[in-house]
Parts: C-alpha cells; structure tokens; sequence
C-alpha cells in the first residue's frame, strides 16, 4: 500500500498521499470538516481510521471511518461518569491496542483520562484506575488542560503498559490498566516552586516506548529529554548533549535502531519557536550521548512551532507537521527532507499509515 | 410534531440531515431524541455550553432550559455560540 501521512489540522483531517518512492506527496481532503483532528491513526491491524476530534461547541469525539475517510461513525457515549464530578473536556490520542487484541484500542483525553474500547472503537470504558488515581490531587492541568496523549503499549505483553499525562508525568501499568504507579524519577519540574523532581507532576509532552527493546522509553519533556532503560523507573536527562535547549513537543525513533531518537527543539517555554530563525530537526544516533542538527531541506529562515503530536515515524520514514501548515517527510534518516504538503492549516497531528 | 433544526456541522454527523420531526413535550426530550444529541448535551445530559436553543425564536435558557414546554407546532432552531479560533 501506498504510504499515507494523516495530518489532523485544527480545519478538519487530511491526508496526504505518497508515491512508493515516498519522494511526492498530494493533498486529499480535508475530511471531518469542522472539527479539531488532534491525532489520527490507521490501525494496522484492520486498516481503519480512527480520529480524536474536539470541536468549541460540540465538545469531545472519538470517530471511525473504513472507507478511507469518505464517512465517519462517531463513538457512542464518550464521557466521564457522574461520580467522578468530572467532564471530558477533549479527546486527543487513539492508540490501537496489542496485536492479541484486534478490537481493543485505547483513547486518551483530558482531564487526565483514559479509555478504552473491546467493540473496534463503538463504545469506549473509562479506565477507573486512573480516573480515581491518588495522585490525581497533585496534577497540574497546564495549556494542554491535563491531557492524556501518549499511550504505549509492550508489543510482548498486551498488559504493560505506559501512558503520560501533560503535568501529570508518566505512569505504568503491569497488570493492562487495573493499576498504574507513577515513573518520574529524575524527571525534572523545573516549574515548581519547592521540589523539582516530585513524584507526579512532570510535563511530559511525548513519551514513545522502542518496539524492539520495550524495556527502553524515551520522552520530550517540558524539561529536557530524557531516555529510560527499565521501564521508567529511573531517567537519564540528554539535552545537554549537543541540542539547543530542553524544550521541544515532538518525538521520533527508528524500529530498526534502539539508539536512535529524533526532537525538535524550541526556544524554550516562554518562546515556543524553533531557534536560530530556521527548522531544524536534531538526530542521535547513540542513545542521546549527542546530537546532530538536520536541516537539508526544511526551510530558513523559518520560525516554527511543532506540537506534541506533530512528529510520526514507521520502518521508512519520519513525518513532521508544523503550526505554519507545512508537512515535511525524510525516508533517509534526516539527511534530507521533502516539503509533502504546504499551507494546510495549523498542523496539530501527524501518522504515518 | 415538533420540528428540530440543526446546524451543519451537526447535520454532517446525521448522514447530512438538518431538520428532525419529533413527538416531544419539552426541549430536553426534543434534543434527547435526535442521534446527535450528544453533540449539544454533555454527559451529565446538560446543554453544552456553546450550544443555543430557541424555541420559536426565543432562548431556551431564558425560559425553563431543557424543561421549556414545546408546543404541537414548536420550531426548535439548534445554533452555536460564537466560538472558534
């Protein structure tokens, strides 16, 4: 099959087509007109799409299409139950579940929450667990509003699992979500005013476990990079390895490559721009010991911002999505980059499919 | 029977129907009713908050909110707040 980028934008889904080459890209769409596609994904194990949408009036969605986007079916029953004194306020990422489990998937949302649905995304349970977790207390909504968007599951065992929540850090489960504990040791908060390293709390902008060594995380936080070697439990902090600063959203590693990470740095916190006036994406390739500057192909001078969702990979390629409407694509590791899509609206996810 | 009218947005999440005739008493039931209501009610049921009834050109939330009587003939017009970015 071709190679698809899904590029959810704050106007509706796209998605962009590309030759097998990868080397040119063209425009469909936009689908779910209308509505904030803040993460869309295929599931690959039934090639259905599946979108978090979010839209001002009409509130929080989670929608199916199997006819590449042509319809859309929109979950049954999305929300938060009356004794939490909680409302779901955004849906922003859908996983597929573990290969075992073909109708499973999970949907994470704000405030802090995590669903789950054994019926291919009709009906979605809430995690109770994490719902009722004893940290909840202590998080910490910031911009994002305390949202759920990473998930990560261990493709050797459907129950381990790690999820993270923007401030509320990251937290694992070993039993398929019937428990979680929090893992943010040696994670920074610098923004607290007392202990900057608490036990929840930490403003994880993207964690992505390695598929072929799920033992290994690796994180962008709102303080630094970090790599974990044992599930999370403790960090190493790598962003004074060679990158112009701690802060960054997007994500990306190389299946084939345990040791190789990709970021996009910005400014920093109060300036949430890429620096020096250009794009660059920053690669290493020894598990963050250092950091190279990639930047053939992406433009200057340029000021732009990618989010937290706006970075995917598969075996071939890396996708980056910016706010300006630019998606740009490498097959060759960063070396260089094609411009696949241009003046779309403000990108707020990227999939490859 | 009472006539509900939605806005597009909404329409396009019901196979692209924009008006609804429906057996209801009050507003609540009215909107209850229509496979998109949880688009305008939240999950405590409660409208959203960008989300405008009127009922015969009159808001809803000026009178009884999702317990204002409809009438046999009552047009119940749908329509989003001024929001977005």
């Amino acid at each position: 099959m071709s190679p698809v980028v899904l590029v959810g934008t704050k106007k509706g889904l796209f998605l962009v087509r590309g030759d097998d080459a990868r080397t040119s890209w063209e425009v469909e769409g936009p689908q779910l007109t209308g509505w904030q596609v803040f993460h869309a994904v295929r599931d690959p194990r039934d090639g259905t799409l599946h979108a978090a949408a979010n839209n001002w009036v009409y509130g929080a969605t989670a929608q199916r299409s199997t006819d590449e986007g042509q319809t859309w079916e929109r979950s049954e029953g999305l929300g938060l139950p009356e004794d939490s004194e909680l409302k779901l306020t955004e849906a922003w990422h859908v996983e597929p579940g573990h290969a075992s489990e073909p109708d499973t998937l999970f949907l994470g949302g704000a405030p802090g929450v995590l669903f789950r649905t054994d019926d291919g995304g009709t009906t979605w349970e809430v995690n109770r667990a994490l719902l009722e977790h004893p940290t909840r207390e202590r998080w910490q909504p910031g911009a994002g509003g305390l949202c759920c968007h990473s998930i990560q599951i261990d493709p050797t065992d459907a129950k381990r699992m790690a999820i993270a929540i923007s401030a509320a850090g990251m937290f694992r489960s070993d039993d398929g979500g019937e428990s979680w504990e929090p893992r943010n040791t040696g994670v920074a908060a610098d923004f607290m005013p007392d202990d900057k390293y608490p036990e929840v709390g930490q403003c994880v902008h993207k964690l992505l476990l390695h598929p072929a060594r799920p033992e290994r995380l690796w994180q962008q936080n709102h303080c630094g990079v970090y790599r974990s070697d044992d599930r999370g439990e403790t960090w190493e902090r790598l962003d004074k390895n060679g990158l112009p600063s701690d802060f960054g959203f997007g994500l990306a590693l190389d299946p084939a490559d345990p040791d190789s990470a990709w970021v996009v740095p910005e400014e920093g916190a109060e300036n949430r721009v890429t620096p020096d006036g250009q794009l660059g994406v920053y690669r290493t390739r020894d598990g963050g010991a250092s950091w190279q500057r990639l930047e053939n192909g992406l433009p200057k001078p340029a000021w732009a911002a990618v989010l937290r969702e706006g970075m995917a990979y598969d075996d071939r390629s890396i996708a980056v999505g910016t706010q300006s409407g630019s998606v740009f694509v490498t097959s060759d590791g960063g070396e260089s980059w094609i411009e696949a899509a241009s003046q779309l609206p403000p990108v707020l996810s990227v999939e490859l499919a | 029977m009472a006539v509900v009218l939605v806005p597009s947005l909404v329409a396009a999440q019901a196979g692209g129907q924009k008006r609804f005739e429906v057996d209801a008493g009050t507003v609540g039931e009215a909107l209850r009713g229509l496979p998109i209501s949880d688009l305008l009610l939240d999950e405590r049921g409660e409208l959203r908050t960008l989300v405008n009834v009127y009922v015969d050109g009159v808001d809803a939330r000026q009178g009884d909110g999702l317990d204002t009587k409809l009438g046999p003939e009552a047009e119940v017009r749908v329509i989003a707040a001024i929001a977005g970015g």
